[in-house]
């Protein structure tokens, strides 16, 4: 097969499938092949081609699918994860009919995520994307229970916000470069406006701060293969979107600036907002918004040193890739731990936790190694980003240490695991080892030298003492962690605040009083009366006209008289 | 005359010779009515496609003329733009033809719906293929008196106060119309449909009466196009059986109006000479304002098909703002919005008659749990409504990607803002629907449960038009780039009828790698 119908096959697999789940008879058994359709993504990864290019002129506005370096390793990543989380699910979800409809929405949105990777135009790079965000609707409010509810709609209104504000984005986008193909959309620098769009539109979905409300309110409502993916793979199809749409040097260094100072906020307000949380799940929200903002913040370096984006984008590309299969496996070893002893549920968990800290030998400190380097040799001074990026490491420690302990506190349900959940998530657990001795052995062998090795200790051992000093003073009677900051922490004030301002104005006389309020009053109260008077004027011209004799004769008349016009006209007209 | 306009002819009797027998028919004649409506629409269906690819293949024009008065003619005329139109219709009333046959089963007074149902379809027909404003309007009339028996076609007086108010409106608006037509005759005589115009010269003296007859052009057509301050029969009208909510919201009277304005703007007065009058603008400005409004009933209605009706109060002024941008690309954009509209729409108005057919569903908040005892529709439904927003890969997308393309051409970003807050408020009113019929869950027994069939969730003459409608709205926007689809022939009307250069390179032959 060549690579042209192999690249289609990437993004199509899952959508036959899904035609399939609607046969008679054999459809509802079906679902069971989910995992299968990943399985396409998974070899394109490994062994397509480089520049591997194909154009499609009958799909869509012309569609253009590629394969290049950065998408490779996304789609890798996300091929790995939506395997991983298919399988998980055959042995998660309950009987009944809703699991065919989890399947569906499932195979719905693994196929825009991995059209978005292979996309080279931007209209099917919008596609893909807008079917992976509503899709996952489906799998956010899959428990139909109030929660999932309230954070569907939360999801999806800012889901949508960010989908028109990455519409306008792009047509702003096309408009300038006058086609689609993304190589053609690379040969102008982006307008600011353009710019501010696509900064937002996609900073909905990579949860950059203040954007992130969904995250924290969509991840413990979501069955946990469902969380798996959105906080593996889909939150990086925003940073995926930025490295297409804004590559570095093309877009002006202000804007890398932006991104630096956003994505250090989000690292470290994601820390802080995490270990207070009482849900597991929860807290891995936070820890994604305090990656992805170590993400951002590498990617903002490179939009301001362009020079330094040739190594920087291929170690984002592996910090991705890291962070995905790392967070993945914890989400699902968390469905894990609560069946489960302590001893055993804290082994699941502890090698991806350890990864997402950094620890040497794992993923992670290949990963942050490989992100700091051209850092250091920056011709410019960088480290204050570089100790933000270190600091960070720290709080991850922390968040992670909070996770171990929400994980195997609480009652545990001793239930047997199943093949289907244990095996992914060893898979992914295991892929936190070996995927940095697979893609990049030499930096991986690299990154054990002493000194990037004590450069990851150190931000690990302040983890430690800080984490050390809270269990320590959680031993105390009456020293319990307070609940500084809620789950969603903004959207809970914002949520509160947007119904007391409604309240309070509806039961504040005097805020009708204020000057210009008996003006505001009169006119509320006017403004009926004289809009029912003139209904009833129309209604009584109304009923006038629908009098049949008279409507009959003024409509004869009228036309009569025009026909005479007409003729009289054509009859004298000087022709 | 040659080989064309007797097709022309044929085209126009195809439907209104049946629909004349079939008022003949006795009630339980069901075969012989039925044989003659899908025959009628068959052949109609297959003349149009005829004629497409003669005016493809061979770039040719059928006309033909008929004196009707001195110095007035009446002209039959085939360009792509009214084979747009006439295709749109002939194909959407076969999928209605069988969609009603279904629906009215064992219904009284079948042959009179039938009858005026096809006599409808010619009227809309012969607007597509008028060649002067006064065969138009003689049409446009027709069609009005043709409507008015299927709005009323249940009888009951909600019914007949809808029937009045509906009639009230369009005769109102149909004299306002003859009005401004009578008066453009007196001062250019009754010309054919130019592209460019053919009011240039009468610009200089004229400027006043021109302004003057082009807002009650505007105001006849926009009765039928819903346009904001005549707009209110139209969410009246519901009362009316599925099959006819269809046709009307999707082709026939809303886009015979709305296909009007394309006219007067294009082929009367010619883009530059609006433009030059300066009443291009307000139309913009109309059409947007009818855009929000809109919108904003249709969040606040409840009843599922008023949502839909106001739905179409705002949908199809995408059609005059695209004609309003006037520039090409929002040309095309405008124009594909008629075709993709008029297919998002009616399948709507399918499912909506199938969830009152079978279960009685009329309201948004009974459609708890719907997904899951009639999926087809529910999918037909998700498919339509989301193309309705804009989502790709759906057809709505396609005509939103193209009017932003065209506002930000003409130098008018803020209409992308339009477009917008329209898609966002769009998703407010069909994503509660969408969501409660997937994912709520149903307690206790359907309104009205009629059709419990084992094997499909309803009859097949309702399902199968449904799902077929659907299955267009996806692939006009998947495939867009087919020789087949809309937009690829809306932009061979914009390229070789506006004679706009490059269009077609722009928007098709952009790749050269």
């Amino acid at each position: 097969m060549t690579p042209d119908t192999w690249l289609l096959l990437i993004p199509l697999t899952p959508v036959l499938l899904l035609a399939a789940l609607a046969l008679p008879v054999v459809g509802r058994h079906l679902w069971r092949l989910t995992p299968l359709a990943v399985l396409p993504a998974l070899a394109g990864a490994l062994w397509l081609p480089e520049g591997a290019w194909a154009f499609y002129p009958w799909l869509l506005l012309g569609t253009e699918l590629a394969l290049d370096p950065v998408g490779r390793g996304f789609l890798l990543l996300t091929a790995l994860l939506w395997g991983a989380a298919a399988v998980y699910a055959q042995g998660y979800l309950g009987a009944g009919p809703a699991r065919v409809r989890f399947h569906a929405f499932f195979l719905l949105a693994m196929a825009g995520n991995l059209g978005l990777v292979v996309a080279a135009d931007v209209a099917f790079f919008y596609t893909s994307f807008a079917l992976m965000s509503l899709a996952a609707m489906g799998l956010v409010v899959h428990e139909q229970q109030f929660e999932s509810w309230r954070a569907g709609w939360v999801y999806l209104g800012m889901a949508l916000v960010g989908e028109v504000a990455l519409f306008t984005g792009l047509i702003l986008l096309v408009h300038d470069a006058g086609g689609h193909g993304m190589s053609r959309v690379w040969e102008q620098p982006p307008g600011t406006a353009a710019m501010i769009l696509l900064l937002g539109g996609l900073g909905v979905k990579a949860g950059m701060v203040p954007l992130h409300l969904w995250l924290p309110l969509a991840h413990p409502a979501a069955p946990i293969p469902a969380s798996a993916v959105l906080s593996g793979a889909m939150i990086k199809a925003g940073l995926l979107g930025w490295m297409r749409l804004l590559p570095p040097g093309s877009v002006p260094e202000a804007l890398g600036t932006v991104l630096v100072v956003l994505g250090l906020v989000g690292a470290g307000y994601g820390v802080l907002a995490g270990v207070f949380q009482y849900r597991v799940k929860t807290v891995l929200a936070y820890s994604s918004i305090s990656q992805m903002g170590l993400m951002t913040a590498g990617l903002g370096v490179a939009m301001m040193h362009p020079a330094l984006a040739p190594a920087l984008i291929p170690a984002l590309v592996l910090y991705a890739l890291h962070h995905g299969v790392a967070k993945a496996a914890l989400f699902l070893g968390v469905g894990i731990a609560r069946r489960v002893g302590r001893m055993a549920a804290l082994a699941w968990l502890l090698l991806p936790g350890l990864a997402l800290a950094g620890m040497p030998l794992t993923s992670g400190a290949v990963a942050k190694t490989l992100l700091k380097a051209p850092m250091y040799d920056a011709p410019v001074d960088l480290s204050l980003v570089t100790l933000g990026l270190s600091t960070a490491a720290a709080g991850t420690f922390l968040l992670m240490l909070r996770c171990w302990v929400l994980a195997t506190g609480g009652l545990r349900e001793p239930r047997p695991v199943p093949v289907s959940l244990w095996l992914p998530c060893l898979v992914l657990v295991l892929g936190t080892v070996v995927l940095p001795w697979a893609l990049a052995p030499e930096d991986a062998f690299k990154a054990l030298a002493v000194e990037p090795a004590l450069a990851l200790l150190w931000p690990m051992g302040l983890g430690v003492l800080i984490g050390g000093i809270a269990l320590l003073l959680a031993r105390f009677p009456g020293w319990t962690l307070p609940r500084l900051i809620p789950e969603g922490d903004l959207w809970v004030p914002l949520e509160r605040g947007g119904r007391g301002v409604l309240g309070w104005v509806s039961r504040t006389p005097w805020f009708w009083r204020m000057p210009g309020g008996g003006f505001t009053l009169a006119l509320i109260h006017g403004l009926p009366r004289l809009w029912a008077a003139w209904l009833d004027r129309v209604a009584r011209g109304e009923r006038l006209l629908l009098r049949w004799e008279i409507l009959g004769m003024l409509f004869i008349g009228l036309v009569l008289a025009m026909l005479a016009a007409v003729y009289l006209g054509a009859v004298m007209a000087p022709s | 005359m040659d080989m064309g306009a007797h097709v022309l002819l044929l085209i126009l009797l195809s439907s209104l010779l049946p629909g004349v027998a079939i008022f003949f028919l006795r009630e339980e004649q069901f075969v012989l009515r039925t044989a003659l409506n899908l025959g009628g629409a068959l052949l109609k269906f297959l003349l149009i496609i005829g004629l497409l690819v003669g005016v493809y293949r061979d770039g040719k024009t059928y006309s033909l003329s008929v004196n009707l008065l001195p110095g007035i003619d009446l002209v039959l005329a085939a360009d792509a733009l009214s084979l747009l139109f006439a295709t749109l219709s002939a194909v959407l009333w076969l999928v209605t033809t069988i969609y009603a046959i279904g629906y009215l089963e064992d219904s009284p007074n079948r042959s009179r719906f039938f009858g005026f149902f096809s006599l409808c379809v010619s009227a809309t027909v012969g607007i597509a293929f008028s060649g002067n404003l006064i065969t138009l309007l003689i049409f446009y009339e027709i069609l009005t008196l043709a409507t008015w028996p299927l709005v009323v076609h249940r009888g009951t007086p909600e019914s007949f106060r809808a029937g009045r108010i509906y009639l009230a409106y369009t005769l109102i608006g149909g004299a306002v119309l003859l009005g401004a037509v009578v008066w453009l005759t007196l001062l250019a005589g009754s010309e054919p449909f130019v592209v460019g115009g053919y009011l240039q010269d009468l610009a200089a003296d004229h400027g006043t009466a021109l302004m003057v007859i082009f807002a009650m052009l505007m105001a006849g057509f926009g009765v039928k196009a819903a346009l904001l301050p005549l707009h209110s029969w139209l969410p009246r009208a519901m009362v009316a059986p599925a099959p006819v909510s269809a046709l009307l919201h999707a082709v026939a009277v809303v886009k015979a109006g709305a296909f009007g304005i394309v006219r007067v703007l294009n082929d009367v007065y010619g883009v530059e000479l609006a433009a030059d009058l300066g009443v291009a603008l307000p139309l913009l400005l109309l059409a947007v304002l009818t855009i929000i409004y809109g919108s904003v009933r249709a969040v606040f209605a409840d009843d599922l098909k008023q949502r839909l009706a106001f739905s179409t109060v705002s949908q199809v002024s995408y059609i005059i703002l695209g004609a309003a941008l006037a520039g090409p690309i929002g040309a095309v954009g405008g124009l594909v919005h008629l075709v993709h509209q008029g297919i998002m729409k009616i399948t709507l108005f399918f499912c909506a008659g199938n969830f009152a057919e079978t279960l009685g569903i009329h309201r948004v908040d009974e459609m708890r749990g719907v997904g899951r005892r009639m999926p087809w529709t529910m999918t037909a439904f998700t498919l339509a409504a989301l193309g309705m927003i804009g989502i790709p890969p759906l057809a709505g997308f396609i005509s939103k990607w193209y009017l932003g393309l065209g506002a930000l051409e003409a130098d008018m970003a803020w209409v992308t803002g339009v477009l917008v807050v329209s898609s966002l408020l769009n998703a407010l009113y069909f994503l509660p629907p969408i969501l409660r019929g997937w994912f709520s869950r149903r307690e206790g027994p359907w309104p009205d449960e009629r059709h419990g069939g084992r094997w499909l969730e309803t009859h097949w003459m309702l399902l199968l038009p449904t799902v077929t409608v659907a299955a267009m709205a996806l692939g006009m926007g998947l495939l867009a780039s087919l020789a087949i689809s809309p937009l690829y022939w809306v932009t061979f009307i914009v390229e070789f009828e506006y004679g706009y250069d490059h269009i077609w390179s722009a928007i098709f032959e952009w790749e050269t790698p």
